[in-house]
């Protein structure tokens, strides 16, 4: 009758708590998850815990917009984040669960001439690293999205947009389910409802974590939490060059299936695209003032209700019936964060901002890979937390715009 | 409601909006929704009837609306109104709570959905947002927020609950009130008030279609105290199941002055667990579905929720929700908590949510009028509508180069900091010297933060002794006034900060007669290069800037805003015998890269420290403390790993932002690009990154490059004017 409801996955979750394990992972969402179902799959490593202070998914893996894209600003980005497209693509296969990945086609308008110079960079940049985009004209903008006010109500008129047409997107909640199902079959422990209060420590080394459980001790222990990373961080006295802002979206009803692509717009700072559900669903960029809190805004909602309008005049009439907030970690120069910490045996997975969810597999795999071998992949070797340090930032406009 | 509801009225004809289920009348459902005028998922029962309302029946099986806009409407208007109390809901509880609102004096103001006042959510602030027939309104209580918001009827979930003659017993009252006859009724559970029914007792089975409508109710199905089955044929069947209070307004809402009153405080009532039918109305989702989610490990409601998308349809939960709770509790566990409650509590349009928005206006400046009469086409830059250029690039650049011309340089950030802690303060803000600037000299500048990088450049001028002005490029100007601020703030400095972006206007006088048309304005000795001096310019009052930013010399004549226009128009008629015409910034952009000088903004990037924008020579490490000073000093220590370059190629100019290549390995991308007149040749600006196996000479830098296929060369000098005589002509 519905045929949304998950019919596959079966979560098969531990009825006690080991004293400790090899790796210990703390925050189950996407990229928890994945780490620790490439760490059972590729690395055959299963004494693994996973710690989640709510349920699995409950942070913003299942906040965000789902939008997987690879059109990244860097060759390290473009080429991370191409891989991580092309897992996805393959992931149903892979997991035999329905993620419903789709397809869509991803648009990215400018407004002004600077607009076209850095849609035109873009689309050279993401062509040159494996990952097709091209800079189109407004004929074959009005072709791909025909919804389009080309005028932009008459105020921010279309020059025209970069076009990637690999963007796809699935559902987060299936994404995360698929992992923690391929993870746990294989003997990793997810625990829920169970909140990280602090390490364990001997000397400078980690040797596990604190928990509403107990201690739990861990050979080597994984942040992988959204949101609070620098609270968590600190509680070892870690500082992160990250800051946590907010970040809202609201939902539509469900209307039939008529909006194809995903439209995104700089100058607007608004982006819009249509579910498998049906639901229209409009997100804008992070708040500028940082925050943890989820409190939804109204401001948010009518500036950007008002702006989406703006580019797409049918969303109009159409019913708004739902809006939330995530909150990500920001990093100074808009990159992930990935690697060690200098601290001993503690590992960070962070820095995802928007664009955490598009990340999951390529993120959850090298994680794992530098887990088990000790050695830092060269996929993810620019991203360690040591740029900072080193003046290695790695400033990418391609992901300092809309999600 | 005057007319009645649209639901009552359709309900009198015999007409269903929806395929059926257990109307509530009272806004919870999902069984009334239709598109009315043109919107879909709107609540009939919530909707007040007007004549020549059109009506589409919601459509039915899984199929949906079209998302459309039908023609233009009227942008919805928005009010803001302050008082002292909003009271949400007016059914008893919510009436005496505005009425011993009001005994107290106090301003309130009352929301009822019945009214066509939906309150759709209470934002931080407290900010209570409601959805009316005229309009937003958005309200600003000071003193505090009653939520009277009342109880939802739990619904049947059992087969055959989608039946068409199913009400709640408050929705029987109701219908019945209004004279609409329902017929035969049979109660189950509390019967409704003033309704003649039969009340039966028991446990709800099913309920069975009538013979001949199968659409419709004939008869319910009870099983009684001995496990019988007993039917009961009926016309209507009403159903009091009990409540669940509608507290989403009051669990979303912070803060101490928000309270509720009558059923909103109840605890809510748990039906049996179902065990057969539909439960989520919205999304089609049964018990057999929460069966098998639950047997596959989604325990939580929340899990639930995801895994089925049970509360995620136009009634969020209303009528599922007891009845998941009810489930898991039977699964062993305590019936857990509601989902988190979150806007919209209500539905609204997206325009109705745009209600009071409008574009963010990118400003003009004085002289915007003087350029459209001129032909310009006109640019969004740097947050200000400019004149990109006159009709004739290449005319422009020449008159620059050759000749003399003119260029509204109003958008520029300008600011006047004065006081006895202003070199204090500027010193810390800036890398280079500011005490040993001399009165009526002029300096360029970086503006550093404190990780080192370069987030705005601009000149320093210093007017007297306690006196400077500040100039920042266009697009950062809003910015660099918060810094500053901030700066004098955390320093506690005794300065006066003057924005003066909108009261100047600035008119930049270049090329190599520039001194000329300065003499036929009355300036016959003008400052020399980094200088600056007061003057009247024909006829106006200006303070020139002798600085260049084109290559040729150039005076900037920064003037009260409302002379703009005649300084510009004698400045064009007096050097009309010079050949003076203005220049846009597309011939600017040009004469600039020629020049090599940077745009913050577009040849910089957001980690661009002065050493990677190849401008050490703006920063001074002797000066013992600056902001970001430590952090340059730091990243010198380890090795360049990028700097923006200058670059040349034969033939036209490649596109801004294309990549560049150093053999077959990334070396950058190009981030101003343009033919150079003067040199024949393209000239860029681009990112350039240090290549292994590149000898330590040339910094480890590619020299030559590949720029789309074809050959292009770093330059370390400027070909163009390399010891910039022209601009201190």
């Amino acid at each position: 009758m519905n045929e949304f409801v998950e019919r596959l996955v079966d979560l098969r979750w531990p009825d006690h708590v080991r004293p400790s394990y090899d790796v210990v992972i703390i925050g189950g969402g996407g990229h928890g998850l994945a780490t620790a179902y490439y760490l059972a799959t590729r690395h055959g490593i299963t004494n693994v815990a996973v710690i989640e202070k709510g349920y699995i998914g409950s942070g913003n893996s299942g906040r965000n917009t789902t939008i997987i894209r690879a059109n990244y600003g860097i060759p390290e980005a473009v080429r991370f984040y191409q891989h991580s497209l092309e897992m996805y693509g393959q992931l149903e296969q892979e997991t035999g669960r329905d993620l419903m990945h789709a397809t869509k086609g991803l648009l990215w308008i400018a407004h002004s001439e600077a607009g076209v110079r850095q849609e035109r960079a873009r689309a050279e940049i993401n062509t040159a690293f494996g990952s097709r985009t091209e800079y189109v004209d407004v004929k074959t903008i009005s072709e791909i999205c025909p919804q389009l006010d080309m005028t932009g109500q008459g105020v921010w008129p279309i020059y025209g947009a970069s076009y990637h047409p690999a963007g796809a997107s699935a559902r987060h909640d299936r994404v995360v389910w698929a992992y923690a199902e391929g993870a746990m079959r294989l003997g990793v422990h997810v625990h829920q409802r169970t909140t990280v209060t602090g390490f364990l420590r001997d000397g400078d080394r980690v040797t596990g974590v604190q928990t509403t459980a107990g201690p739990i001790g861990g050979g080597l222990v994984v942040s992988a939490v959204g949101g609070h990373v620098t609270t968590l961080a600190s509680m070892v006295g870690l500082r992160l060059p990250i800051r946590t802002h907010q970040l809202q979206a609201f939902v539509t009803n469900r209307y039939a299936q008529a909006f194809g692509p995903i439209v995104a717009s700089s100058g607007l700072g608004v982006y819009v695209s249509q579910t498998a559900k049906g639901e229209m669903l409009v997100g804008a960029e992070v708040d500028r003032a940082p925050a943890y809190a989820y409190d939804s805004g109204h401001s948010f909602l009518r500036s950007c209700a008002f702006r989406s309008i703006a580019l797409l005049p049918f969303l109009r009439d159409l019913r708004v019936l739902r809006q939330w907030t995530g909150v990500c970690d920001m990093s100074t120069d808009y990159s992930p964060v990935m690697g060690f910490t200098g601290v001993p045996n503690l590992l960070v997975t962070t820095g995802w901002g928007t664009w955490g969810f598009k990340a999951i597999p390529a993120g959850g795999e090298q994680m794992a890979a530098l887990i088990a071998t000790g050695r830092t992949p060269p996929l993810i070797a620019p991203f360690a937390l040591e740029r900072f340090a080193n003046d290695r930032t790695m400033a990418d406009r391609g992901s300092a715009g809309t999600h | 409601m005057a007319n009645g509801s649209l639901l009552t009225h359709l309900l009198r004809g015999e007409k269903y909006p929806a395929g059926g289920g257990c109307l509530c009348l009272a806004g919870d459902c999902p069984h009334c929704l239709a598109t009315v005028d043109g919107i879909a998922y709107v609540r009939t029962c919530q909707t007040p009837y007007h004549e020549g309302v059109s009506v589409e029946p919601h459509p039915e099986s899984g199929r949906l609306p079209p998302p459309v806009s039908l023609g233009d409407r009227a942008p919805v208007p928005a009010r803001s109104i302050h008082c002292d109390v909003v009271v949400i809901g007016q059914g008893p509880a919510g009436r005496g709570a505005a009425d011993e609102a009001r005994d107290a004096g106090q301003h309130v103001v009352t929301l009822e959905s019945r009214l066509g006042q939906d309150a759709i959510g209470i934002y931080p602030g407290p900010l209570v947002v409601a959805r009316t027939n005229s309009g937003m309104w958005h309200l600003y209580p000071r003193e505090g927020i009653v939520v009277a918001t009342g109880a939802s009827e739990i619904q049947p979930v059992v087969p055959g609950n989608d039946l068409r003659g199913l009400v709640t017993a408050r929705a029987a009252a109701e219908l019945t009130s209004t004279g609409i006859d329902l017929g035969r009724v049979i109660a189950v559970g509390t019967p409704p008030a003033d309704v003649v029914a039969t009340t039966v007792a028991g446990e709800l089975v099913r309920f069975e279609p009538r013979s001949g409508d199968p659409r419709r109710v004939g008869a319910v199905v009870m099983r009684d105290a001995k496990g019988q089955e007993q039917r009961h044929e009926c016309d209507t069947v009403s159903l009091g199941l009990g409540l669940t209070p509608r507290d989403a307004l009051l669990r979303m809402a912070r803060g101490t002055n928000i309270r509720g009153v009558g059923d909103v405080l109840l605890a809510p009532d748990l039906p049996p667990c179902p065990s057969t039918g539909v439960v989520c109305p919205c999304a089609g989702v049964t018990v057999d579905d929460l069966r098998s989610v639950h047997g596959r490990g989604f325990r939580e409601l929340d899990l639930v929720k995801r895994a089925t998308l049970a509360g995620t349809g136009p009634c969020q939960g209303a009528v599922c929700v007891p009845h998941i709770r009810s489930f898991l509790g039977a699964q062993g566990s305590d019936p857990p908590a509601s989902f988190t409650a979150r806007p919209v509590t209500r539905q609204l349009t997206l325009g109705e949510a745009a209600a009071g928005a409008h574009h963010a206006a990118t400003p003009r400046t004085a002289l915007d009028s003087q350029h459209r009469a001129l032909g310009a086409q006109m640019e969004r830059l740097g947050g200000w509508w400019r004149p990109w250029h006159y009709g004739d690039v290449d005319a422009e650049y020449t008159a620059v180069r050759n000749g003399a011309s003119i260029c509204d340089v109003s958008t520029l950030g300008k600011m006047q900091i004065s006081g006895p802690d202003a070199v204090a303060l500027l010193e810390h803000l800036y890398p280079v010297p500011i005490a040993s600037l001399a009165p009526g000299r002029s300096r360029y500048v970086l503006l550093l933060d404190e990780r080192g990088y370069v987030v705005d450049d601009g000149m320093v001028s210093r007017d007297s002794e306690t006196r400077f002005t500040l100039t920042f490029t266009s697009g950062g100007a809003r910015f660099a006034e918060a810094w500053v601020r901030d700066w004098a703030e955390s320093l506690d400095c005794d300065v006066r900060i003057m924005n003066q972006t909108m009261s100047l206007g600035a008119i930049n006088v270049t090329g190599p007669r520039a001194r000329d048309l300065l003499a036929l304005a009355g300036v016959d000795s003008p400052p020399a290069f980094l200088h600056h001096a007061v003057a009247t310019v024909a006829g106006v009052s200006a303070r020139i800037f002798r600085l260049s930013f084109t290559g040729e010399m150039s005076f900037e004549l920064h003037h009260a805003a409302d002379d703009s226009t005649d300084l510009w128009q004698r400045l064009l008629d007096l050097g009309a015998g010079l050949g003076v015409r203005p220049h846009g910034l597309e011939a600017l952009m040009k004469l600039r890269l020629e020049m090599g000088h940077i745009i913050v903004g577009q040849d910089t990037d957001f980690d661009s420290t002065p050493r990677r924008l190849n401008h050490e020579w703006a920063v001074r490490l002797d000066k013992p403390s600056f902001v970001g000073r430590a952090a340059v000093v730091r990243t010198n220590k380890v090795s360049l790993d990028r700097q923006l370059c200058m670059l040349e190629a034969e033939g036209e100019a490649p596109a801004e932002g294309a990549t560049i290549w150093a053999g077959d390995d990334y070396a950058g991308y190009v981030t101003s690009s343009g033919w150079s007149p003067a040199l024949g040749r393209s000239v860029m600006l681009g990112w350039l990154r240090v290549q292994p196996g590149i000898n330590a000479g040339s910094a480890g830098l590619p020299t030559m490059v590949t720029i789309d296929g074809r050959p292009a060369h770093r330059v370390t000098t400027r070909s163009f004017d390399p010891e910039g005589l022209r601009a201190r002509a």
